[in-house]
């Protein structure tokens, strides 16, 4: 009976070892798999996209198996922090604020933002210098993603907005579609070719130039990890550095956009 | 755990109550006055109006309540006709969106509190009232239903208690209710946890005092059915 019992414990202990090991070899990546052409699931179900492709090089760099977790983005950070994931890889611009909570690698991806809304409404949002024009938004109804920097840059700037929130870029598009939103404020590189080439052309167009504010929208959009993980992410930024320096970023950008979305200084 | 994360997001989230109490009225109201009709197509006798009620409560008891919120928001304006028809009035609103889903579904519920309420009203009485020449819209109006309204109280006011939590629901289709500010203040602060017990504890004080009243209406409805001893 008690021999069985310590052949018992001895699997138990095995198991939890053996379980131990395999999760130290695998990191677990959060991203929102519905972020074409960031992150998304093909027809095939299959996961690709530019933070797909760089999640995958940083793995390879680093000699560890990835595991895919998609999360809500509104619920990105609070999922990192749970440790429902090790690292975030998501599109997700590197802010002071997010900064105060996690870590981030250096940046592998411009951050910038520009409004979207329909054709011929003759709206004048900005001015010549390219500022908006505070008057102009007085009332109008913006859709923008809840806990984005989006949502930072409007609540400081222009708070007449009337601000519409989402969980996610999806049902924000739709709505503008509907006539629920005047305008939504997104990702050019995204609003490019998942709608203005596509679905909703010669019906919507850009609204504003292209906002490029660091103080908002950060440096640029990096991995982000929880603190006290230094060496993990000092490796990361290494690998980031690397596949800048091999050309890795401008390949996976050049499959989706006829431009690098990346600035080559960062690889310094 | 940050007390005074939870203390700082309080007051914001009491901003919300007031769009929570309308969704919760109004959809109550909506939803009640729908649940009567019902009934009474269930209950007339005729196939050709008890089915389609029947179908219908069927049907929205069946669904969770939060595909019917994404079905009505997202799914109805796909129809090019819709959006050009005045019910896009309703519909272009998130607010009327989810009042319209709220109180389609608290009908299909309150339908079948209230049928519950009129089949357990003893037979005797009503055949007493027919023995007095009472039409069947007398016995109806003036035996059977003041006497299931006082049985279907409780169970309606558990209906209420329940609809006010559904409210919540309206923050995934952009209302700012109490919930919705809950959640873009933890998409500001990153602390889910303060931010949604405090919530929750506002969400319990209320549904205590929903049950508080509906007890004292309650009392005051059974007044004369109350038992007393001695």
């Amino acid at each position: 009976m008690q021999k069985r019992t310590v052949t018992l414990l001895g699997l138990v202990a095995a198991a939890l070892v053996y379980g131990h090991t395999a999760t130290a070899e695998t990191l677990r990546v959060g991203m929102e798999c519905t972020y074409a052409p960031f992150n998304y699931r093909t027809a095939d179900g299959k996961l690709a996209g530019y933070d797909v492709d760089v999640a995958n090089g940083v793995s390879e760099k680093l000699g560890v198996d990835l595991e895919f977790v998609c999360q809500e983005w509104s619920g990105m950070i609070p999922a990192l922090l749970a440790n429902k994931f090790d690292l975030i890889i998501a599109s997700m611009s590197i802010t002071p604020k997010r900064m105060e909570q996690i870590d981030f690698s250096s940046p592998y991806r411009v951050s910038i933002g520009r409004l979207v809304g329909p054709v011929g409404k003759g709206w004048q949002l900005f001015g010549a210098d390219g500022a908006p024009i505070a008057a102009s938004f007085k009332g109008l109804r913006v859709g923008v993603e809840r806990a984005s920097t989006y949502f930072e840059w409007f609540k400081a700037k222009l708070p007449d907005a009337e601000l519409v929130l989402y969980d996610g870029a999806e049902p924000m598009y739709l709505d503008l579609k509907n006539g629920r939103v005047d305008v939504i404020m997104t990702n050019p590189m995204k609003a490019h070719l998942s709608f203005l080439s596509g679905e909703g052309k010669g019906k919507y167009e850009f609204v504003s130039p292209a906002i490029n504010e660091p103080k908002y929208f950060g440096p640029g959009v990096g991995v982000g990890l929880r603190k006290g993980n230094e060496a993990l992410r000092d490796k990361i930024s290494d690998a980031l550095r690397q596949l800048i320096r091999e050309g890795k970023l401008e390949e996976y950008a050049l499959k989706i956009f006829p431009f690098p979305i990346h600035d080559d200084a960062w690889a310094n | 755990m940050k007390v005074e994360i939870a203390l700082d997001a309080l007051p914001r989230m009491l901003a919300g109550i007031g769009l929570t109490f309308q969704l919760l009225l109004l959809a109550l109201g909506i939803g009640t006055a729908l649940a009567v009709l019902l009934l009474l197509m269930r209950i007339s006798g005729r196939w050709w109006l008890s089915l389609p009620a029947q179908a219908y409560c069927y049907v929205f008891r069946g669904t969770p309540i939060l595909v019917q919120i994404f079905i009505i928001y997202y799914g109805l304006p796909q129809f090019e006709w819709l959006r050009e028809s005045v019910l896009w009035v309703v519909l272009r609103d998130p607010f009327g969106c989810a009042v319209l889903a709220l109180a389609l579904n608290v009908g299909a519920y309150v339908t079948e509190i209230l049928r519950g309420g009129v089949l357990s009203v003893e037979r005797g009485l009503l055949e007493a009232g027919a023995a007095l020449g009472m039409s069947s819209t007398h016995r109806f109006v003036y035996i059977t239903a003041p006497l299931a309204v006082r049985i279907a109280l409780p169970a309606y006011g558990n209906e209420i208690i329940s609809l006010l939590k559904s409210t919540a629901l309206a923050s995934t289709i952009t209302l700012a209710d109490m919930t919705g500010i809950a959640r873009t203040v933890v998409a500001e602060t990153f602390a889910p946890y303060e931010v949604f017990i405090s919530l929750a504890l506002v969400y319990v004080s209320l549904a205590w005092l929903i049950q508080r009243s509906m007890h004292r209406v309650e009392a005051r409805i059974g007044r004369y059915a109350t038992r007393r001893a001695g």
